[in-house]
């Protein structure tokens, strides 16, 4: 059986990291991440990383974006005038 | 004996609503988007970066649904019509864009709300954590900027609006593995534009 070099199994983990982070790899190849990340301090800061983006970014979308106010009134205007035309 | 009530009673729900505004009814239009409206004006802010941008989408796309509800078969819920209708103009407003000289679509420093991520403005001589967290949402603003449309709107709507892989893919017009494929690239592209270092506060 032919096992994977460490480079290979880095690359491929890299490409991977987001996959792990959302819960996509199947079991198989989360546990080939897991066990190179045991040794690969790029791949375990990787995952830590790529955890840390999702945080951040849910957090920015959790804040509350008000919508200007009039948009709807503007939007009305806009139609009435062009069905006039 | 009570009176029967003389204003109409409770609210529509929205399939009436969206029954009434194919036959032309403007209000129910109206009552219908507005359930909406910050949501879809926050996803046109976080794809434009800007305010007024996202501003005068905001009132193309009310106007496209509006002249298009007649056309809603309710094959989706309404709500993915309608940000679909918000991603498409914000894609094109974005390629527009691109077509211009370059600037950079992160308002002005210290400017309230015109950042990608709609950061606060900053206090004057904020202490360190805050600094940092500050220059976090700068980079992930910029990198976001530099993402091209779909990819932007893969974050945006994902991992910012938080929606299920399922309706954004739905809402970006394609299949889910297709999505997932490039929300994961383009979360890459994101990390390797920030940084870990930024990203772990280790900078």
């Amino acid at each position: 059986m032919r096992v994977p070099g460490h480079s290979a199994d880095h690359q491929w983990s890299q490409q991977h990291l987001s996959h792990y982070a959302e819960g996509d790899l199947p079991v198989r190849a989360r546990r080939r991440l897991d066990r190179h990340a045991l040794d690969c301090v790029d791949c375990e800061r990787g995952l830590r990383a790529m955890r840390a983006l999702r945080r951040v970014l849910a957090a920015d979308g959790s804040r509350a974006v008000r919508a200007p106010a009039g948009i709807l009134d503007r939007a009305r205007a806009a139609a009435a005038g062009r069905q006039s035309r | 004996m009570t009176p029967e009530p003389v204003t109409p009673a409770g609210p529509e729900t929205e399939a009436e609503l969206i029954e009434a505004a194919q036959a032309g009814d403007m209000d129910a239009f109206a009552e219908l988007v507005m359930a909406h409206a910050d949501r879809l004006f926050a996803v046109l802010l976080r794809m434009t970066g800007s305010y007024d941008e996202a501003g005068d989408l905001a009132q193309e796309v009310l106007l496209r649904a509006w002249r298009g509800i007649g056309g809603f078969r309710g094959g989706s819920s309404f709500f993915t019509w309608l940000y679909r209708i918000a991603m498409n103009e914000a894609t094109r407003s974005r390629q527009r864009a691109a077509r211009r000289p370059p600037s950079v679509p992160l308002g002005e420093p210290g400017t309230p709300g015109t950042s990608a991520l709609d950061v606060p403005a900053p206090a004057r001589d904020e202490p360190g954590p805050q600094a940092e967290q500050r220059e976090l949402r700068d980079a992930l603003a910029r990198a976001l900027a530099s993402l091209r449309p779909a990819d932007r709107a893969a974050i945006v709507l994902r991992d910012i609006e938080g929606l299920s892989t399922r309706e954004a893919a739905e809402i970006t017009g394609v299949s889910e593995a297709a999505f997932k494929s490039r929300l994961h690239q383009a979360r890459l592209k994101v990390r390797a534009a920030v940084g870990d270092a930024a990203l772990l506060g280790t900078s």
